[in-house]
């Protein structure tokens, strides 16, 4: 049995419950709400980062090519670090299974984020990180780059060139939803329903697509159902960097973010100018969400579920909501990638459905306790 | 010279994109400290009026001065500072709590980066005390009653340190009991130096409480004076169409019954 996972396991369990405790202590006074969210955020941060931390470690110890101790692989892992990798096991955890890790964690934070917004923004619920047509634009380009096998006469050969098409498709339906929602007098209704016709005109050509694609039929679908399959460190950072600075800068206007679910006259008469935020919110979840994309392919739920779950356990503050959504949406997502490749051997299963599977239970649970909140 | 007025409209003018004028060149001077009562059937322009005011509709022409300056070019920020509205109605419901709205209300005012401060805690946590609705602090907003969320609307306004309030028909779903409180809590604000504008279909209860009225009629103002000078049978007349009895309480309060429908002539 692996000492050290246990050990860790149980050092989790108990900043979790020291956490929660902290919470709810009062030391026989009254607390405000005000300094109960305070700690509400310090715990949901500190949590965050230790569940994280784990199952991190325990992604880097298991996988097809080999299982190791936890140990072995937090070793291998600051090894590989300080001196480069030397040996085989140092060898599976730096060139595969890390930049594997961390790109799951980015994609789960980034479409958590993403989802997040949109539903504040457009303050539908039902709302997820494709609705304005971005992933169907960058699937449309992904699959035809994948069927044709060159994008603008460049040979697929590169692994960049089906993320860049990716890319390009998603800001190319972004500029056509924006410029429809613009012209339609710019309310994010107007966003929404601009961005479900320009994702049924890419899904549709998407579609038509595959219909014409003969043999690399399987490696475009494949690729639609989302996989963290062959990530390597120059994708990861591709990934992790623009979604960490966007991500920053949804949590710098989280405050913003509150005040528009109070509808736009409202955010309005606070001084806010809203239409110019929404464009500039919208924009940003629209680059988190096609960068995703672009790498793993279309992964659904998490964009959607994610902040729920959030919401309704923490209340409707996106200062507590947006760090717990990046917490949650990284855990999520990491755990539904080791499942997808640990579950049958030799072979992936797609993560979406993954996702799906970890997800709708707790969903569904808080739903039936809190499903009130989302009344009126 | 005069003393500068609170609000000074100057010709203003708006025009909607469909060519119906809403607000003809409508002109006058409230001082600060008062509470206005604006009189006037549905459609009237009072509603429109307060949006050109706080510039949620763009002005066709003219200007508006809060203590002498104009604002019809400023930033909706610098507005936000001066200018609070208590809206008829507010749907939302995404989890926020009474603490959560009451606190978005020092929105203009807050420096800070991420949580508020403590000043602004204190201002929250003694408005929401002064409107009673301390006790609901942590509730979900749409679970309020209506008199209930009428309130915490008027505690995020007035946490906001507005020079003006407008309130648009904020009793309109509340018994009398609630009607009465919420006129005085207005009442209890305008004392604080800030001028208060009020929307609203009882003019029985516009009149016993403001300082001012304000009768509009197809976006022109027909009066502006004390409630008890200006409201009149002959002026219900004329700008509703329909003959009404105003007479006296032996309290010397001014009440207005409503009689009979009457089409012109």
């Amino acid at each position: 049995m692996d000492i050290v996972l246990l050990l860790l396991v149980a050092a989790v369990i108990a900043v979790v419950l020291l956490s929660a405790l902290y919470v709810r202590r009062s030391d026989g006074r009254d607390i405000s709400l005000t300094a109960k969210r305070k700690r509400r955020l310090l715990a949901i941060v500190i949590s965050g980062i230790a569940v994280t931390f784990v199952m991190f470690l325990v992604a880097l110890a298991l996988g097809s090519a080999g299982t190791m101790s936890v140990s072995d692989a937090l070793s291998a892992m600051i090894s590989s670090l300080q001196n480069g990798v030397r040996t085989v096991d140092e060898r599976t955890v730096y060139y595969y299974r890390m930049p594997r890790a961390i790109v799951a964690i980015a994609v789960g934070i980034g479409l958590a984020i993403a989802g997040c917004i949109y539903q504040a923004i457009i303050r539908n619920p039902l709302v997820d990180s494709y609705i304005t047509g971005v992933s169907s634009g960058a699937g449309f380009a992904a699959v035809l780059a994948i069927s044709t096998g060159t994008v603008f006469g460049f040979a697929i050969g590169s692994s960049f060139v089906v993320p860049i098409a990716a890319v390009i498709g998603g800001m190319v339906a972004l500029t056509i939803t924006m410029f429809i929602g613009e012209k339609a007098g710019g309310s994010s209704t107007n966003y929404v329903l601009a961005g479900v016709v320009v994702g049924f005109l890419f899904s549709a050509m998407q579609t038509l697509t595959l219909a014409f694609s003969g043999d690399r039929l399987r490696n475009a679908v494949f690729w639609l159902y989302g996989t963290f399959q062959n990530v390597n460190w120059s994708e990861a950072w591709l990934v992790v960097i623009p979604v960490f600075v966007m991500s920053f800068l949804a949590l710098l206007w989280a405050k913003e973010l509150n005040l528009v679910l109070l509808g736009e006259d409202q955010a309005k008469q606070a001084g806010l100018n809203v239409k110019r935020f929404n464009r500039g919110m919208m924009i940003c979840a629209s680059i988190i969400t096609a960068i995703c994309v672009a790498f793993v392919g279309i992964i659904g739920f998490v964009g959607l579920v994610v902040p729920h779950i959030c919401r309704m356990i923490l209340g409707g503050d996106h200062r507590l909501v947006l760090p717990a959504s990046i917490a949650m949406g990284g855990f999520m997502m990491l755990i539904a990638d080791l499942i997808a490749r640990m579950a049958i051997q030799q072979s992936e299963l797609p993560v979406g459905a993954i996702t799906a599977l970890i997800g709708v239970p707790l969903f569904a649970f808080l739903l039936m306790k809190k499903g009130r909140m989302y009344d009126g | 010279m005069a003393e500068v007025p609170l609000l000074e409209l100057i010709g203003l003018n708006k025009t909607y994109e469909n060519g119906f004028r809403a607000v003809k060149d409508v002109s006058y001077r409230i001082g600060s400290g008062l509470l206005v009562g604006l009189i006037g059937p549905n459609g009237c322009g009072k509603t429109t009026m307060m949006k050109c005011i706080n510039r949620m509709h763009s002005i066709t022409s003219g200007d508006v001065l809060i203590d002498g300056e104009n604002i019809t070019r400023s930033t909706h920020a610098e507005m936000a500072k001066k200018i609070s509205n208590v809206p008829a109605e507010l749907k939302t419901s995404f989890g926020l709590t009474v603490l959560d709205t009451v606190m978005m209300g020092r929105y203009p005012h807050i420096s800070t980066l991420w949580w508020e401060s403590q000043e602004d805690e204190a201002i929250v946590d003694d408005a929401m005390k002064k409107f009673g609705v301390d006790h609901l602090a942590g509730r979900l907003l749409h679970t309020l009653s209506s008199g209930e969320r009428q309130r915490v609307l008027i505690a995020k306004a007035y946490v906001q340190e507005p020079r003006l309030m407008l309130v648009d028909e904020p009793t309109s779903h509340l018994d009398m009991k609630y009607k009465l409180e919420v006129m005085e809590y207005l009442q209890y604000m305008v004392k604080k130096d800030m001028t208060i504008f009020v929307a609203e279909h009882d003019i029985s209860l516009m009149a016993r409480y403001c300082d001012l009225c304000i009768i509009m009629k197809k976006g022109e103002i027909v009066k502006i004076g004390p409630p008890k000078e200006v409201i009149t049978s002959e002026l219900i007349e004329e700008v509703y169409g329909v003959n009404a009895s105003v007479g006296f309480d032996q309290d010397g309060e001014l009440y207005i019954i409503p009689k009979r429908f009457r089409s012109k002539h």
